[in-house]
């Protein structure tokens, strides 16, 4: 896994993304069709803002006897003929699968959509082992064959147009495709029946984990998981330690409100409540199932800035109606997870260095903590890793000296006033119709996207002073 | 290598650390799970025909295709007419232990192909078989566990007799239900789910269950609804009135 800083830095990605006009207006579309499906599921469903504060108080709870849950679920998983491996780093995560892979002689996983994956970049691994990964929830299938990195949580391929799929598709695959979703669709259908039947590993995430029942449950709406954890002899589970949830009632009620912040169904297509590998008298399922539960960073939040942030059930709501997300797109953050709750997570795995510009790529304006099905308070924190950034001496020189002369001079009245006349003086010559449109050196890095006021010809205490008072 | 020891040492340490935490309870579960699936049973004893007027709307919103029927023997001719209608010919189906109806009888008799999922334990030369028949049949004929009002899902427990595929490979799913499979809320599914876990007697063979609410469906690609990107492109129910 590469931790170094990606090559370009996020102002100059944000900008580049700004630029892509292609982009901008597939953005709006898909976010804008997002918002108004999970609106409209919520408004004739009356019991989802309790259910809301239940599923929140559920993370919770279940957060305050994490060790316990994983235990009892890491128990009945053995018990039903399962394997549990405990991987405290991506790394390990990864060691783990290709282990497995070298002893079983696997040469094919198929994989459904899974976050966990992505983030320990598990299909670079593999192909350097030698072993083919192949992707098969659509969005991912594309993304795969165009060699790229998903945009968006759910919906991963969004920033590609269907005539961009039918080049891929006809370069990669062999042949000439109409331009059609229903065509393209297809096509994908041939190509991944006769993967899926091939494979000899099925690689998934897990959307949530029953302890006491030792249930891993995966939500799709195309099948993939069905038939990822059905056909391939072997099937492996990728998991964050904090998605294990107590109960199958518990379940339920993550169940009814997970669907309606993705996509606004009532439920995805498919949940699938798998316990164990094949059970007798079965004539299908995997012989083996190995469950790993990762740590990679989790841990180190239990008593950290960023709890709350375990209790997402990655939906994508926050980044659908985040108006940072909406103009820059999934690409432009760099890191697996994009959009708010994406910011805190990327803090979460790689450290808040990783986070220095990131941490301000939110206006704060709170549409994230309303639509979170469990009511994450993602301001809250992104506000604490900016004084983190701060604290840790980690953001721009520019931006610190700037800053910390802005603070020393509201603390002291003298050096306030004394400010307030040199900026008089030295805002002169960039006032253009009363804003400040364009300003010079770093201070530019201000003005280069918004105006600012300029220091009043007599500021507030100045008035005061001179006012009649009784 | 991380042990679970090591995992769960690291945690517990973490966990003393935490301060001030709001007071949290999860979700509150009947203290009798046999008790709640009774309870459930009995409510759903009378309320089943709102149910029922609620799951074929919820269905159908959902692109699924609701078909009704008198009695179990009705059952094969609404898939005749499925078959004709997709010019398909190979059907697969639970095997009648599961499914309550033996479809070898009456469709094989009319020139359709009818394959049945085995009951026994099938060993691999079986299972072998069984996956290519699975991977080339047309249309899969399942029994339903819970049909759900709220939502139009039909939920399918795996095991003996009841492979999980013959609601996924074939592109075309029929399921057939009675009355006594209808439930009103993902709550009292989960009561069932609860009941069928405390109750070893009640524990299910197989390891899946699948919630399955409508056909398979995508919007990859530029947010244009597709079905039957992996799994089937249609999802027909047939309730069987006589109970």
């Amino acid at each position: 896994m590469s931790d170094a800083p990606l090559k370009t830095p996020f102002p100059q990605r944000a900008h580049a993304a700004l630029g892509d006009a292609h982009l901008q207006e597939a953005l709006t579309i898909a976010t804008t069709k997002f918002i108004g499906l999970r609106k409209e599921s919520f408004a004739g469903f009356p019991a989802g803002e309790a259910l809301r504060d239940r599923a929140r108080a559920i993370k919770e709870a279940t957060l305050q006897k994490l060790d316990a849950h994983l235990e009892r679920l890491a128990d009945n998983v053995e018990r039903l003929g399962g394997h549990v491996h405990w991987a405290a780093t991506g790394d390990e995560a990864r060691d783990i699968i290709l282990r497995l892979c070298r002893d079983k002689g696997v040469r094919m996983a198929v994989k459904s959509k899974s976050m966990a994956t992505e983030e320990i970049e598990l299909n670079e691994a593999l192909e350097a082992a030698g072993v083919k990964p192949v992707e098969t929830d659509l969005g991912e299938y594309i993304i795969q064959l165009a060699h790229e990195k998903p945009s968006h949580i759910i919906a991963p391929a969004i920033h590609k147009t269907k005539g961009q799929v039918a080049d891929l598709f006809s370069k990669e695959l062999g042949g000439r495709f109409e331009a059609d979703p229903e065509v393209l669709t297809a096509v994908a259908r041939k190509e991944l029946r006769q993967k899926f039947l091939e494979a000899d590993m099925g690689i998934t995430g897990a959307n949530f984990a029953v302890a006491e029942t030792g249930t891993i449950v995966l939500v799709t709406n195309e099948g993939n998981g069905r038939m990822v954890t059905s056909l391939p002899r072997i099937h492996v589970a990728v998991m964050g330690m904090e998605k294990v949830i107590p109960t199958m009632t518990d379940l339920m009620v993550f169940l009814s409100i997970l669907a309606r912040s993705a996509t606004g169904q009532k439920l995805s297509s498919y949940t699938t409540l798998v316990r164990g590998p094949r059970q007798p008298g079965e004539v299908e399922g995997p012989e083996e199932l190995h469950l790993i539960l990762m740590d990679n960073g989790r841990t180190r939040q239990i008593a950290g800035t960023l709890r709350e942030a375990l209790y997402c059930l990655r939906c994508g709501a926050c980044l659908n109606v985040c108006p940072v997300y909406r103009q820059i797109g999934g690409h432009a953050y760099g890191y697996t997870y994009p959009g708010p709750i994406g910011i805190l997570l990327t803090a979460m795995l790689k450290g808040t260095h990783a986070v220095k510009d990131l941490a301000h790529a939110s206006s704060l304006c709170g549409a994230c903590k309303d639509v979170c099905p469990v009511r994450i308070d993602i301001p809250r924190m992104l506000v604490e890793l900016r004084e983190h950034v701060d604290r840790e001496r980690i953001a721009p020189l520019g931006e610190r000296m700037v800053f910390g002369l802005a603070r020393r001079a509201m603390a002291s009245p003298g050096l306030f006033r004394l400010g307030a006349r040199l900026g008089r003086l030295a805002q002169r010559p960039f006032v253009r119709n009363g804003r400040l449109t364009s300003l010079p050196l770093f201070f530019g890095q201000w003005t280069r996207t918004r105006d600012l006021p300029p220091v009043a010809a007599r500021t507030f205490s100045e008035r005061w002073k001179d006012l009649d008072r009784p | 290598m991380t042990t679970r020891a090591d995992f769960l040492g690291g945690i517990r340490r973490e966990m003393a650390k935490t301060r001030g935490l709001f007071e949290a309870r999860t979700a509150a579960r009947p203290s009798d799970a046999g008790e709640a699936f009774e309870v459930v049973k009995r409510q759903m004893a009378e309320r089943w025909p709102q149910a029922l007027t609620r799951f074929q709307e919820e269905f159908e919103r959902i692109a699924g295709v609701f078909h009704r029927v008198r009695r179990l023997d009705g059952v094969p001719g609404v898939i005749r007419r499925i078959a004709d209608e997709r010019e398909a010919r190979r059907i697969l189906s639970w095997h009648p232990g599961a499914l309550g109806l033996d479809l070898r009888e009456s469709l094989g008799r009319q020139g359709l192909s009818v394959t049945l999922a085995p009951d026994d334990d099938p060993d691999a030369e079986a299972r072998r078989l069984h996956r290519d028949e699975a991977a080339r049949a047309e249309i899969g004929v399942t029994g339903v566990d819970w049909a759900l009002a709220e939502t139009g899902t039909l939920v399918l427990v795996s095991g003996r007799g009841r492979p999980r595929s013959t609601s996924l490979l074939p592109a075309t799913h029929v399921a057939v239900f009675d009355r006594g499979r209808l439930l009103e809320s993902l709550e009292q599914v989960g009561a069932m789910l609860e009941a069928l876990h405390a109750d070893p007697s009640r524990s299910m063979s197989g390891a899946v269950i699948n919630f399955i609410t409508g056909p398979s469906r995508t919007a990859d690609i530029e947010l244009t609804l597709t079905r039957g990107v992996h799994g089937p492109k249609e999802v027909h129910a047939i309730f069987v009135e006589a109970p």
